[in-house]
């Protein structure tokens, strides 16, 4: 099957057209997208299976084609709910490996947590190195009052592979939505997470974090829409770019009249290891509301030098100083994510994928 | 607490407003098409080739599409707009022969004043035409040419140099506007300072539209030789009318190896404006262009100031003010192309919205492959003073090789409680403490302008503080 998407990722104030940054095209060749099996997915307590209707209209980060298209094509994910008040002391897993018979992944999902419940949803995409493979998923989040959802996504995949997540999400009161992405893998990745804190005092913590070597090309587009009073959000990317790979990062802090006393913080961090990279930028704050505090920083460059010659005067390789600064940059993110084996598998594909790279000699 | 509104007034404009019977020697009617750009080339008694590029210019403005971001520029009708008035004057050099209503204009916005005071020169259009320009003697001596574009394309030995550099930076093919500018543009300054000349005070000049429902189109062109020094100062302003009035300049600065350029600009325009400008600079290698731009006036802006960092070591420094009151829908910013290696480029702005006033702060900053070992900062603050305003950041990166220090601030939002909490724990009242939070947010900018020109620029912005803080 042909994946297109003409209008993906939209900023959400456009700029000049010149940049290319307003949107982005999203191509893949895929195979027909068969069932992907019935492997139960093993639930803990408080957490059920649902067919209700999602309980709220809401956008999502890479917009309406790229929904549309899961929703046409999917051919697994789960719609889970999670009971008010329970706290599953277990973390869903959704561990999805690409290979020959199944190499086209489209998964629909959702998440409604009740009332004062919290929980942890683990998603992972994985392929053969060699495979060219597909993953396009969508992902609702529901957070009910006071409720707590993370949601943790990481993506593997071979350089052949082509991938995009398109996650929406809505918070009550005291809600709390809490994304960690990592965007490793792939020759052409796509995300998108629109956010929106409805509710009095509602929260969003972002993190994400991403690799690029090769030809990869990675684009962002991360929403967080201030609608409630009091609300906060968190927005923290950073990652490396080596060889020839590209990667666009659009973040923008919407605060929309009424959201009084919001806050908003957004952070990118790049470092570059090679001239023939691209980063591209569009870091966005909206505001309709006087009573906020926005902030954004975004800064890029190759390894801090002192920095460098600290490591390297302490014994170890220019090359060695490098991994062990980019390892730190992700530590912080990875450390988070609650799944010994999957932590392990990131760092070690960090490590792979670093070893014998010229541009970082 | 209690949370209150601190009140800021309105810029205070009469002294702009004061409208002058129009009266023209000549006019066009209303409305864009090849007779009309053909009338215009007629009066203006253009040189064949500029006749041209008018005409070639208005096709190029009749394909291209209208911008489809910023503003919406939906209240202008280029149906109603008159593209050329000639004023009731040929240009003069001395103020005393400048016709009594069109000098007591100038009078009023202090122009003959701070020449006399000042000044190294000025330049003042009214309406369509340049009506005065002088420069003084010993800057002449020197050989800086400072004159109306008009005069400067006929000139037997500046003209070539006009022909070769005009419209060259900013094509007509650009964007819609700069391709409406290449067909009906009248009047602007030609600015030349031979290499190594240093001009210790200031060049200005003044734009002044003063008919309804007219456009003006004046074209700036600089051009400063190796090491050659300069600062120029740009004012323009417009008396208030109902119907939508356009301004759509071009300014072309090209700033030679080791030459540095201070481009100032207090962009004064009434709220019936559509100032659609467009500026830019080429630098070459070890020159610098310094651009300080206060923007307050107009409808609607879309103010860019672009600076291409052509030669190595260029650098580009911009500072920035916004001030977006009732009805004002204000999309202001900067760009930069590191074309060169070590080039440097640091954008700082702010700006202040109000009374439904919408401020857009727009930027790119675009680091070219082969520009390795760049620097560049951008930092944009912005502070709403109520809830029914608009305040956004629309900043854009593009960095192509991994040889660079590339940062940037945002931040926006009020003014914070604590700053007036701790100034008045320090025994300042609270009314002085709002004052000072306010005034000094504009601070950084007002040191960058001329004397005359921060005096301006803080009566401009009258903060008058009541009430608690809010």
């Amino acid at each position: 099957m042909k994946v297109a998407f003409q209008h993906a990722n939209v900023l959400p104030g456009r700029t000049w057209n010149r940049l290319g940054i307003n949107d982005t095209e999203f191509r893949a060749e895929a195979a027909r997208a068969v069932p992907y099996g019935d492997k139960a997915v093993s639930l803990p307590a408080g957490v059920t299976l649902s067919a209700e209707p999602f309980p709220a209209e809401i956008e999502t980060g890479m917009g309406k084609e790229a929904a549309d298209f899961v929703e046409k094509n999917r051919n697994c994910g789960v719609s889970l709910r999670v009971a008010a008040g329970a706290k599953p002391e277990r973390p869903v897993f959704l561990p999805y490996e690409l290979d020959g018979a199944r190499s086209a992944v489209v998964d629909e999902n959702a998440v409604v947590a009740g009332e004062g419940s919290e929980v942890t949803v683990v998603m992972s995409y994985r392929s053969r190195a060699d495979l060219a493979g597909f993953h396009g998923g969508l992902t609702r989040l529901y957070a009910a009052k006071g409720a707590v959802i993370h949601l943790i996504q990481v993506q593997l995949l071979g350089d052949r592979c082509a991938h995009f997540d398109n996650v929406g999400a809505f918070a009550e009161e005291n809600g709390k939505i809490d994304v960690i992405q990592a965007e490793l893998g792939g020759r052409r990745a796509l995300s998108g997470v629109k956010t929106r804190l409805d509710g009095r005092k509602s929260r969003l913590n972002m993190d994400a974090i991403y690799f690029g070597d090769r030809k990869r090309s990675i684009d962002f587009n991360y929403v967080a829409e201030h609608t409630g009073k009091k609300t906060a959000s968190e927005i923290h990317v950073s990652g490396a770019l080596l060889d020839e790979s590209e990667k666009t990062f659009r973040g923008t802090i919407d605060f929309v009249r009424g959201a009084k006393q919001a806050v908003g913080h957004e952070s990118e961090y790049n470092l570059l290891f090679s001239p023939r990279v691209r980063n591209r930028t569009a870091p966005l704050i909206l505001c309709s509301e006087e009573d906020v505090d926005g902030q954004h920083a975004a800064s890029t460059g190759k390894i801090d030098a002192d920095r460098l010659f600290y490591l390297m005067s302490r014994g170890l390789s220019e090359l060695e100083a490098k991994k062990l600064i980019i390892e730190a940059q992700f530590r912080p993110v990875t450390d988070r994510i609650p799944d010994e084996k999957l932590r392990a598998a990131i760092l070690e594909y960090v490590k792979v994928r670093l070893n014998g790279l010229e541009s970082l000699g | 607490m209690e949370r209150k509104k601190t009140m800021v007034r309105d810029i205070d404009r009469t002294v702009y407003d004061i409208k002058d019977k129009v009266n023209p020697s000549y006019q066009v009617r209303e409305g864009l098409t090849a007779e009309i750009v053909g009338e215009i080339s007629k009066a203006k008694n253009d040189p064949a080739w500029m006749r041209d590029f008018r005409l070639k210019s208005l096709e190029i403005y009749n394909e291209l599409p209208m911008p489809g971001w910023g503003p919406s520029l939906d209240g202008l009708h280029m149906d109603d707009i008159v593209t050329y008035i000639r004023p009731n004057t040929p240009m003069r050099g001395n103020w005393a022969q400048v016709p009594d209503d069109i000098k007591n204009t100038f009078e009023r916005l202090g122009i003959p004043e701070a020449e006399r005071k000042s000044l190294a020169g000025v330049g003042a259009q009214y309406d369509s035409e340049v009506v005065y320009h002088n420069v003084r003697e010993e800057v002449r001596r020197q050989g800086v040419v400072y004159t109306d574009m008009e005069s400067a394309i006929r000139d037997p030995k500046y003209g070539p140099m006009v022909k070769g550099h005009f419209m060259k930076l900013v094509p007509p093919t650009d964007h819609k506007f700069v391709a409406l500018h290449g067909a009906v543009w009248s009047g602007g300054s030609f600015v030349y300072v031979p290499p190594h000349v240093k001009v210790s005070i200031p060049l200005q000049s003044y734009f002044r539209l003063n008919a309804p429902g007219a456009g003006q189109f004046e074209h700036t062109l600089i051009i400063l030789g190796e090491g050659a020094d300069l600062h120029f100062i740009e004012g323009c302003s417009a008396p208030k009318y109902n119907v939508a009035n356009l301004h759509a300049g071009c300014v072309e600065l090209y700033v030679a190896k080791g030459a540095h350029l201070r481009y100032s600009t207090i962009e004064n325009w009434s709220k019936n404006m559509y100032n659609l400008n467009t500026k830019r600079a080429l630098v070459e290698e070890g020159g610098t262009v310094e651009w300080v731009s206060g923007s307050f006036g107009s409808h609607v802006s879309y103010l860019y100031p672009m600076s291409i960092l052509k030669g190595e070591n260029s650098r580009m420094e911009f500072t920035g003010i916004t001030f977006a009151g009732k009805g004002q829908n204000l999309d202001t910013g900067a760009k930069v192309v590191h074309a060169a290696p070590h080039t440097y480029s640091n954008i700082s702005t702010k700006s202040i919205s109000k009374d439904g006033g919408v401020c857009t702060y727009r930027s790119s900053v675009e680091i070219l492959p082969q520009s390795y070992g760049c620097k560049s900062s951008v930092s944009c603050e912005s502070l709403m003073l109520d809830d029914r305003s608009r305040s956004d950041t629309v900043p854009a990166m593009d960095i192509r090789n991994d040889d660079v220090d590339v940062g940037h601030e945002a931040k926006i939002g009020r003014i914070s409680d604590d700053a007036i909490f701790y100034l008045m724990s320090r025994g300042i009242s609270e009314e002085d403490a709002r004052a000072m939070i306010v005034t000094g947010f504009a601070e950084p900018i007002a040191k960058e302008l001329p004397v005359e020109y921060a005096v301006e620029m803080n009566n401009l912005i009258k903060l008058e503080m009541e009430g608690a803080i809010g």
